[in-house]
């Protein structure tokens, strides 16, 4: 058990789908050869079939504390990134070529299924859901390998996987419930979601937080009473696991979408929420209907002119809110450090 | 098992060197490391009732020349190309100490291996003190060399003689001793699911 556990909340109640987490995490962790499949952030629409397609029926987690035997994801499940015939068809000179994915072979790629979502219209509905590694309490993955490659800080219960221990067994692949774990051919080891811990050392909250324009991502310690994580999940219990079923306590949670009513044959609205509270429950357990009830009471407050510190908190007003101690600007920690960057920062008025 | 001296290791190299055919071999009875070994209750529960380690005998034979050591192990297990893990092979040798092969070791009676895997051209180097500690071990003059016959692996596993402090004492003249692991790609076999050679055979160095 660490001492200390950083955690997320993402509101899917303001998550856009605009993949900007995804292309903050790709840009900074998974441009090294042999990991142009890897997500170690991923946005799916919900209903679907996630990433890897049909993670939700591939095993590994533990029911009653018993370790259950897991599929282990191919690369063709996670969705391999395509590769077009842009200059074939910009610069080949031939009027005929159209653009193609992969010679016109392409499989499925990592987000197929995006905004087909559920329900026949006008109650068709969808939201979106965006994943990294829940860096659990009782991780599957760290529990499987053979080789102790796994670790858990103790400081912050961040889950790291040791490269130089690492020999690409992939059981913690298997054992992942959210197959979240990638492989790397090329360097043959297991990679996956650092939580961006050189970050969080320097006190920098993480790529995908930090530039999600929708302001949906929480980042703190789960202890912090004074932090966001403490009070999404512990104060007003408005936030929760993905799938606890599977038993590896993830320390990431999410607020549930509230809906629209669904409409009745006539047009008129039913006291039904559009995306079916079961559907919900499926995902983020039994206390579904009370969170969601919850939060309609705090914006019916908030609209009948009183305050409320959860609707101030869900909103964000304050965009370094969201990242508990995680403030500083990684430019600042950078320069504390004395790094040498490729990149360089400008403030403002500075720039030549 | 015998190792015999030869004018010149060059000649058995390759699994089909000629010089192979006038060396005698023996076979190393094999069978599956047992299930409550494996180190993780994840790797005993996703493994219980599946066969694994299903190779039951290898054919070796060995040879070296005062200044390089050669081993050919011909087993029947080929994996069909595109699986996920190689097909391999694993020479264990103590390097002191009165090692256990089953444990791979234990603290302070250090095991060195030469593993070869399907499709590298060099064998890897490693050392274990113990089930899942395996580590890289100490650089040394190597080769290996495998060819699939139909169902049959033929490997040559070549190395310098010599010894030092984590490299297991090959020397002409002296006895030591040997052991083996194979792995079927094909059937998902990695880490401690394999087959292997139970206790340690004699291995004597001609002088």
């Amino acid at each position: 058990m660490s001492k200390r556990q950083v955690a997320m909340v993402m509101d899917l109640n303001k998550c856009l789908g605009c993949q900007t987490c995804t292309i903050a995490c790709k840009t900074l962790w998974t441009k090294r050869e042999g990991m142009s499949h890897m997500y170690w952030n991923t946005v799916n629409t919900q209903p679907g079939t996630g990433t890897p397609h049909g993670y939700e029926s591939m095993g590994g987690g533990f029911k009653d504390g018993v370790p259950q035997r897991g599929h282990r994801p191919t690369v063709e499940e996670f969705g391999k990134a395509w590769d077009f015939n842009h200059d074939e068809v910009a610069f080949g000179g031939k009027p005929d070529a159209h653009l193609m994915a992969d010679g016109g072979r392409a499989g499925k790629g990592p987000n197929w299924d995006e905004d087909i979502g559920g329900g026949e219209y006008p109650n068709s509905y969808y939201f979106y859901l965006p994943r990294i590694c829940n860096h659990c309490t009782h991780p599957a993955c760290l529990e499987a390998c053979p080789r102790q490659a796994i670790e858990k800080r103790e400081e912050d219960g961040i889950v790291l996987i040791n490269h130089d221990k690492c020999r690409g067994h992939r059981f913690c692949q298997e054992a992942c419930p959210y197959k979240k774990i990638y492989y790397n051919e090329v360097e043959e080891v297991s990679q996956k979601c650092i939580f961006c811990f050189p970050r969080i050392d320097e006190g920098v909250t993480t790529a995908c937080s930090r530039q999600c324009p929708g302001r949906i991502r929480f980042v703190g310690y789960l202890d912090d009473q004074n932090g966001p994580i403490f009070k999404l999940v512990h104060k007003y219990k408005v936030a929760l696991p993905l799938h606890s079923e599977y038993g590896t306590r993830p320390n990431v949670f999410y607020v549930p979408p509230l809906s629209p009513p669904k409409l009745d044959e006539n047009g008129d609205a039913t006291g039904e929420s559009r995306i079916p509270v079961d559907y919900l429950i499926s995902l983020f357990g039994p206390r579904v209907p009370e969170v969601l009830k919850k939060i309609e009471d705090e914006r019916e407050r908030v609209r009948n002119g009183e305050t409320s510190e959860l609707m101030d908190l869900l909103i964000s007003r304050k965009w370094q809110d969201l990242f508990g101690p995680f403030t500083k600007h990684p430019r600042d920690a950078g320069r504390e450090m004395g790094q040498a960057s490729p990149v360089k920062f400008y403030k403002k008025g500075e720039r030549p | 098992m015998r190792s015999q001296r030869v004018a010149n290791i060059a000649d058995y190299l390759a699994p089909g060197g000629e010089g192979w055919a006038q060396v005698a071999g023996e076979d190393i009875r094999m069978m599956p490391t047992p299930l409550p070994m494996q180190p993780t209750e994840y790797i005993r529960r996703s493994w219980e009732g599946r066969p694994y380690g299903a190779v039951q005998s290898l054919r070796v034979a060995s040879v070296h020349d005062g200044e390089s050591w050669a081993i050919r192990v011909t087993w029947q297990g080929v994996s069909p190309a595109g699986t996920d893990f190689p097909d391999s092979l694993a020479v264990a040798l103590p390097v002191s100490g009165k090692p256990v092969l089953m444990t791979m070791g234990g603290n302070g009676a250090p095991v060195q291996y030469l593993r070869w895997t399907a499709k590298k051209e060099k064998p890897q180097s490693i050392v274990a003190t113990g089930i899942g500690s395996s580590r890289s071990g100490p650089k040394i003059k190597s080769s290996a060399q495998g060819e699939a016959t139909g169902d049959t692996w033929s490997v040559v596993i070549t190395r310098a003689l010599g010894f030092g402090q984590e490299l297991a004492p090959l020397v002409a003249g002296k006895k030591t001793q040997i052991g083996f692991a194979v792995w079927l790609g094909a059937n998902d076999e990695r880490a401690g699911i394999k087959a292997f050679s139970i206790d340690w055979a004699e291995l004597a160095l001609d002088a």
